[in-house]
């Protein structure tokens, strides 16, 4: 008898019951003033782990977030809470809309003609995709896991709005004329760190440098074409989701 | 006979470290027996072995690795050639200060839920006697042999499930251990206690929110003043002479909506001065009425004996959260000067009593306003530094700005009490950091050592005409951008004149004591404890 009570109990704690809309809201409101200082007004990350990207280092499924959101992690900065299970059911529910926030639903347009068109426009000259491209630009292997469709269809229409700061690019004179530009991989009070297509990694003095400007738009050209194209990539572009067993 | 008044001597001279030692530190500058290095909360070491021609030789001497995934945010104490230091989230290590290598160690056991609002953090142990003096974020207060770590005694400061912890060190004042309290996220009651140091009797406590009835209470409304915060997480001074206790008090709960606590919600943000025998307030100066923007007035209190518009005054130094650089009259807390020493968009200045004139449109909004400084302050806990050779007050100063959300606040015991979350560095506009001198005469700054990432720790200055302070150097996992750099200024003019990489946090201050026979600079960074000195 106790061992049938344990296993419903498990059971229940597998299994998210507030999953509705006005669910992720009321969890998303906790999330703004309790998680948020460590993890970003949008789950962005900062001082605790990003949270939009679908990959939770200390366990993935629902009853793992439920857990470690409960009772938070012991040896790292994240603390328990105090609420109760349904409230926390709501914060799991609304950090899964991080990571997903566009519709589970295939969205309009062909992925087939999508894919061909992000291989016609040379996408794959900056994009890698599962092993494929090059890194000029972020890795989009699993970016329909990643990014809701509306910030999809947005990047490629206006690519200057959101730019990760690994993707910044700098130009560099040295004292003696010589220029170096390439991606801005970090920067401190005395060293720039740069990735340039010329030398490979790169770090240089400031106080070696006559000129220093960082250029913060993105490197990738704005979307040129028919809406129902845009409409075919961003499709294409949503398929790309990471395996169901690692979300 | 003979053998007995030596081993008593040196009984006395070993691991004793009396009040009047406390008194007459800056006296023995080859230790460092209390948070700020003395009463008067300057951070100075009297040292000057490594002085400004020989700092470029400085090697590290020593590095003590903490088995700890928290922030160190501890200053050690030494004392004859003993280090005692926290390690987090409520442990304490003591080690030979000479090689680093550890003598004992108290570990305590912690229970499973601790909500601390940054972090399980421990900023540092007192000394007394035969004593070491530790809270604990499950909000007790712990005496431990010095000797051997045993615990002495274990008394319950606070109720840990409404969100009470204790993170600062706590100060001695004659045969009591002053503490503070941490949990103004969580709507707790700020206090500071006065414990008996040989039973943990509690001797007094201060609440800083009035109840009703008291004076202050008309600053309040309801009863937003049982969860109206004022907590005391950071150490204070000790002016021995005017037998006062001078201690900043934090921000104000909930943190950024104001909404539920109308009036000026006194004695939040404020410098409290304490009679030290019985806790009663003797004057109070509060540097933000109705705080919403989370400045409190954690700052360690620097009393300084000088001359003020010609003539001489026991006066406070207090580079403030808020942006602003004060001057205090010590003696009754009358406002003296009030000057910015960072970017501020929030005030037009100060009227003669030291209120500050708002702007309009400051308060938080649920669409966000942008106000200078932002929610970390233009400086934050850690120590200030003045140097009574320069006569100048040096801080840690961060130029940014935040975003300030209203949300709603509900109060629910030992969950954040806050009301929205303001957003801080802001990825397009991160600010930087700087070290600055300031003129405490006129509040002018004299030089400024600028560095890219905002420093989260304080500085120290030596009579060997230096400043050590650092660049920032705080956890992210998401980004590249943590630097580590620990560095030695010529405290005259900015210059740097030798500096070092430590490669993790640095949340911290820096101290200076003799050990080996040589003065040794000592600062935490990840979760190390890195010593130098001359070769």
């Amino acid at each position: 008898m106790r061992f049938v009570f344990l296993s419903a109990l498990v059971a229940f704690a597998q299994t998210n019951p507030h999953t509705a809309a006005a669910d992720a809201d009321a969890g998303g409101k906790i999330f703004r003033s309790h998680c948020a200082e460590c993890h970003g007004f949008r789950g962005e990350g900062g001082k605790g782990p990003n949270l939009t990207t679908g990959v939770f280092y200390h366990g993935s499924s629902d009853a793992a977030l439920f857990k470690n959101i409960t009772d938070g992690l012991p040896g790292t900065a994240m603390p328990g809470v105090f609420f109760s299970a349904s409230q926390v059911w709501q914060i799991v529910t609304y950090v899964r809309t991080l990571s997903k926030t566009g519709s589970f639903q295939a969205p309009a347009g062909d992925p087939g003609k999508g894919k061909a068109l992000f291989a016609s426009k040379g996408c794959g000259g900056c994009h890698l995709v599962n092993g494929t491209g090059a890194t000029n630009g972020p890795e989009l292997s699993f970016i329909g896991s990643q990014r809701p469709v509306d910030f999809l269809k947005k990047s490629l229409q206006f690519p200057n709005d959101t730019v990760d700061q690994a993707f910044w690019t700098a130009s560099a004179t040295l004292e003696n004329g010589t220029t170096h530009r390439g991606f801005v991989m970090n920067e401190d009070t005395y060293n720039v760190q740069l990735l340039t297509s010329a030398k490979g990694l790169l770090t240089l003095q400031r106080k070696d440098l006559r000129k220093y400007e960082v250029n913060k738009n993105s490197a990738m050209p704005a979307f040129r074409g028919t809406e129902s194209e845009l409409t075919d990539l961003v499709a294409y572009l949503w398929t790309l989701q990471r395996p169901r067993s690692e979300q | 006979m003979k053998r007995y008044i030596l081993a008593a001597a040196t009984m006395a001279a070993f691991g004793q470290v009396t009040y009047e030692r406390l008194l007459k530190a800056p006296q023995e500058p080859g230790q460092w027996m209390t948070y700020s290095g003395s009463y008067q909360g300057w951070r100075h070491s009297p040292l000057s072995e490594i002085n400004t021609s020989n700092v470029e030789k400085l090697k590290v001497a020593w590095v003590y690795q903490m088995p700890v995934t928290e922030r160190i945010e501890a200053t050690p104490l030494v004392a004859d050639g003993v280090m005692y230091v926290s390690e987090p989230p409520s442990n304490v290590v003591a080690l030979d200060a000479a090689t680093g290598r550890p003598y004992w160690r108290y570990r305590r056991s912690l229970p499973e839920k601790i909500n601390t609002c940054c972090g399980k953090v421990n900023r540092g142990v007192a000394v007394a006697g035969d004593r070491v003096f530790l809270g604990t974020v499950d909000a007790h207060l712990v005496a431990l042999n010095a000797k051997t770590g045993a615990v002495l005694w274990d008394v319950k400061v606070a109720d840990r499930m409404t969100g009470h912890s204790l993170t600062g060190a706590p100060l001695i004042v004659k045969d009591m251990v002053i503490t503070g309290v941490a949990g103004g996220e969580y709507g707790v009651r700020g206090f500071l206690d006065a414990y008996d140091q040989k039973t943990g009797q509690r001797k007094w406590r201060f609440w800083t929110i009035p109840e009703p009835g008291q004076p202050g209470s008309e600053t309040w409304s309801g009863d937003a003043w049982k969860q109206g915060g004022g907590p005391t997480w950071v150490t204070g001074s000790f002016d021995a002479e005017q037998n006062l206790i001078i201690w900043g008090t934090g921000n104000p709960s909930p943190d950024w909506n104001g909404d539920v606590r109308p009036g000026d919600n006194l004695y939040s943000d404020s410098a409290i001065a304490l009679d030290a025998d019985t806790g009663k307030l003797k004057w109070h100066f509060q540097f933000v009425p109705h705080d919403v923007h989370d400045w409190d007035a954690v700052q360690v209190p620097v009393l300084v004996d000088g001359e003020w518009q010609g003539r001489p005054r026991k006066l406070v130094y207090w580079a403030h959260r808020n942006g602003f650089f004060y001057v205090l009259d010590r003696t009754n807390g009358q406002f003296l000067l009030g000057k910015p020493f960072a970017t501020q968009t929030w005030a037009e200045g100060m009227d003669p009593k030291g209120r500050p004139i708002r702007k309009p449109n400051i308060d938080p909004s649920p669409e966000g306003v942008y106000v200078w400084p932002g929610v970390q302050g233009a400086t934050n806990w850690y120590s200030p530094s003045y140097n009574p050779k320069t006569q100048l007050f040096y801080v840690t100063a961060w130029e940014n700005k935040g975003l300030y959300r209203k949300g709603a606040a509900d109060y629910i015991p030992g969950n954040r009490y806050i009301g929205s979350v303001p957003e801080i560095d802001l990825a397009a506009e991160p600010g930087y950091g700087a070290i600055r001198a300031i003129q405490p005469k006129t509040g002018d700054r004299v030089w400024e050592y600028k560095v890219h990432t905002k420093p989260w720790s304080g500085v120290l200055t030596t009579a060997g005409n230096l400043l050590f302070g650092s660049t920032g150097g705080w956890i992210d996992r998401e980004k590249t951008q943590m630097e580590s750099y620990f560095f030695a200024l010529d405290a005259e003019n900015g210059r740097e004149k030798w500096r070092i990489n430590l490669g993790g946090t640095m949340a911290s201050n820096p101290i200076s004591f003799k050990a080996g026979g040589k003065q040794m600079i000592v600062m935490p960074s990840g979760g190390g404890i890195f010593a130098f000195s001359l070769p």
